[in-house]
């Protein structure tokens, strides 16, 4: 069944086919259709992501040691860059913010994410399943942007019906988004609501591929509730807490829509990220230097904690 | 028949990918214009482009001007890009993306918030279109306040006509003010006037009501109680220069030898002791209840609120007219008084007008555009319903507010002439920056108490000596 274009290699290297086939050997424009074909299919991709991925990446880490304003031409200023921003205390304390939000809104995340989709696994039946996955993967879909103009509204001190709520139970208005501690609560809470769906969905496909033979071994080896779920579910749930918890601390150190949106970084630099410290040193200060300089510390701090992350990941992920 | 059979699926599968390709190039060449860009309005003929803050409607709404327009000058083609934005800053970031771009329009709308930033890097100065067209432009200066036309002065050279342009007034909600057993406050009402007619609206309407609702942003924010109490929170200079207008177009204004060359920001002065006052004045607004702590953002959801009487006060240019008309009140349910006094009653005002781009293509062309703009009849055209206040004094009349109030409109106006000194938007080159600092530091110095204060206005100084360290 063999024929000269289906031979994956034409190198002549498995036997039977070499033995049967002598003039199935492709010919020379064969063979440089062969090496060259691929690279033919995979030039758009490479072209597309040398452009618009590697092209920025490396033109960002250029610009970081330029002083440029758009306007006028680019000054070159070596690490001064990297010196004001080090130096800068608003830099300084949204990397902070950031580290504090990915702690808190990652843990958050991921403990709800799979509280939720044990729950849904177990509990409930088939039809509500359908039901509260969708409900839950909902939030993802819908603009940040949006959601946080809509939620600026429900928490507003004076007229949001969050507070109007508390009011009928006797509790006085929260200045949800005009003090530190309540601003930082509500980007959390909102940022967390919108994006555990995501989590939930990889949970729920992590929970549906443990055999049913393990918690029935475990089962009868006496394992009840919480025990079967702290030494079954959770260690062969760990490959997918791996994924789960490497993709939220990367989106989580990015976020920029929703304190943007919520608070602009206030009251002061509560709720400031570095990401929005990104964003107005170059389109509002129009720094794009120093921008550059904060994105560049940004991704080796991302890269640094994936790294971790996936060398801590060898002590404490199981693999069936 | 295998050898058949394998011909046709070889026949099959080429016949789809040379399809596929040949649909691929097809399609690239169909959105060619698109994957371009030569299909952006302006780009790629010799049409003048005008940027506006706004939406398609917007852009549409202008098609009456541009109408006008050709008829005077048909040998320019005009076209009007609208450009959504947030606000002013996110507005002009957008533009700066287009001139790092390649493709920045000829002639921008732009407010006082970006004046100097357009000045300094990007606009070209009016003065020699000006003094060529001076018998012309003669009749537009005599119907618009010198006031508005130095916000737009820079190191001595005019940058922009004001078009349309609000002050920081004091709105009032008449039901409330009634109910609270007042009369409409007094033109020279002090700030002390203003905190215990809060007070009495409270008392007469306490549950869901806010006596004075007011954003943290840099119009309408803190700046005007700043100005009131004679302070700022940059300290205010100007330059010399500009004689060239003010004796050419203003020589026998009464306000003359207060004008300049234009504003200058170039120190902070967070630390100064009235600015303390100031704030110190809001925050105890904010502790007793009188005042809320001031959210980000435009002032646009409050008509809703206000409209509901669920709004007692609050601070808002000619602007807010239309829109609380379009909410269903009526002249007699709103009115709208000077800014309180406090050391002076000098008020705060913003501003906007066109600006010829250094890049623009034909500038003549831009300036016939721009001079056509500031005439009388295409403001009319432009401004139909008082949804902000026309530069043009003649235009702030009886029948521009006829049907929606308020019944004292010709507060707008006599702002500038009872007041001269009002000022504009505190807005030097590094506006944005500058903007940030302060808005960044308010909720926190109104919040708190007394040590949150000194410590807010110690971070502002500090932010704004950061925003300022690099002067043009």
């Amino acid at each position: 069944m063999s024929t000269a274009t289906s031979t994956p290699t034409g190198t002549g290297k498995q036997p039977g086919r070499q033995a049967t086939h002598k003039h199935s050997q492709p010919s020379k424009r064969g063979r440089v259709q062969q090496r060259w074909l691929p690279w033919a299919f995979l030039a758009p991709t490479i072209v597309g992501m040398g452009i618009f991925t590697l092209l920025p990446i490396v033109a960002s880490l250029a610009l970081a040691f330029f002083r440029w304003d758009i306007i006028s031409a680019p000054t070159f200023v070596g690490f001064d860059n990297f010196a004001e921003v080090v130096q800068d205390p608003t830099v300084r304390v949204s990397f902070l913010n950031t580290i504090v939000f990915v702690i808190v809104a990652v843990a958050l995340q991921l403990g709800l994410a799979l509280g939720l989709a044990i729950m849904v696994q177990e509990k409930l039946p088939s039809w509500l399943r359908v039901f509260f996955r969708s409900a839950f993967f909902f939030p993802l879909i819908l603009s940040a942007a949006s959601v946080s103009i809509f939620m600026r509204y429900l928490f507003n001190e004076q007229f949001g019906v969050v507070n109007w709520l508390l009011s009928l139970v006797g509790v006085p208005a929260v200045p949800w988004l005009t003090t530190p501690g309540g601003s930082a609560a509500v980007v959390i809470l909102v940022y967390v609501w919108q994006n555990f769906g995501f989590s939930f969905l990889l949970f729920i496909g992590g929970l549906a591929s443990i055999p049913v033979e393990t918690y029935e071994a475990a089962s009868i080896d006496g394992a009840t509730g919480w025990r079967k779920h702290f030494y079954v579910t959770l260690p062969l749930l760990s490959p997918t807490t791996l994924v789960a918890s490497v993709m939220a601390i990367i989106n989580a150190l990015q976020v920029f829509d929703q304190p943007y949106v919520l608070t602009r970084g206030g009251p002061g630099d509560s709720t400031r990220t570095a990401v929005m410290v990104i964003f107005e040193s170059a389109f509002q200060r129009l720094e794009f230097g120093q921008a550059s300089a904060i994105g560049v510390i940004l991704t080796l701090i991302i890269m640094a904690i994936t790294a971790a992350q996936f060398r801590l990941s060898k002590r404490f992920v199981f693999y069936q | 028949m295998p050898g058949t059979n394998g011909a046709l699926r070889q026949f099959t599968r080429r016949t789809a990918l040379t399809a596929l390709g040949a649909g691929i190039v097809g399609a690239t060449a169909a959105s060619w214009p698109r994957l371009t860009g030569t299909d952006i309005p302006g780009r790629g003929d010799n049409s003048l482009s005008i940027a506006i803050m706004g939406t398609a409607a917007d852009a549409a709404a202008r098609q009456k001007v541009i109408d006008a327009f050709a008829k005077v000058h048909p040998e320019i083609k005009v076209k009007v890009q609208a450009i959504q934005a947030v606000d002013w800053k996110d507005f002009f970031t957008k533009i700066l993306t287009m001139v790092a771009a390649g493709t920045p329009p000829d002639v921008v709308y732009v407010a006082t918030e970006g004046a100097q930033l357009f000045a300094e890097k990007l606009a070209h100065p009016l003065d020699e279109y000006l003094r060529r067209d001076a018998d012309h432009m003669k009749e537009y200066f005599e119907d618009v306040h010198p006031s508005l036309v130095e916000a737009f002065m820079y190191k001595g050279s005019l940058f922009q006509l004001p078009i349309d342009w609000n002050a920081a007034n004091m709105y009032y909600n008449t039901a409330s003010l009634r109910q609270a057993g007042l009369e409409r406050p007094a033109d020279d009402w002090t700030h002390m006037d203003f905190r215990s007619t809060l007070a009495a609206m409270k008392k007469a309407k306490p549950q869901d009501f806010t006596p004075y609702y007011w954003t943290n942003r840099l119009f309408g924010g803190v700046v005007p109680w700043l100005y009131a109490n004679e302070t700022s929170f940059l300290k205010e200079t100007k330059s010399t220069g500009g004689e060239w207008l003010w004796d050419g177009f203003y020589a026998n204004d009464p306000s003359r030898s207060l004008r300049s060359g234009g504003y200058q920001w170039l120190e902070p002065n967070a630390d100064d002791p009235r600015v303390f006052e100031s704030f110190d004045y809001l925050r105890s607004l904010v502790k007793d209840g009188l005042g809320v702590r001031p959210e980000e953002g435009g002032g646009g959801a409050l008509i809703g609120l206000f409209a509901s009487n669920r709004i007692g006060t609050t601070p808002a240019g000619g602007y807010w007219v239309q829109g609380l008309h379009e909410a269903g009140m009526t002249e007699n349910d709103f009115d709208v008084q000077f800014f309180p006094k406090w050391r002076t009653q000098r008020h705060q005002f913003g501003t906007a007008g066109y600006a010829i781009m250094k890049t623009a293509k034909d500038k003549d062309a831009a300036w016939e555009w721009v001079k056509f703009s500031s005439s009388k009849e295409a403001m009319q055209i432009v401004f139909p319903t008082p949804n902000t206040t026309p530069a043009r004094r003649s235009m702030v009349n009886e029948k521009l507010y006829a049907g929606t109030g308020p019944r004292n409109w010709k507060v707008f106006y006599e702002t500038l002439d009872k007041f001269p000194t009002t000022g504009p938007i505190p807005a030097p080159p590094q506006q944005a920056a500058v903007e940030t600092a302060l808005m960044k530091n308010v909720s926190l110095a109104v919040s708190g108490d007394e040590r949150q204060l000194k410590q807010a206005l110690e971070s502002m100084q500090r932010d704004l000596e950061l925003a300022l360290r690099r002067q043009p």
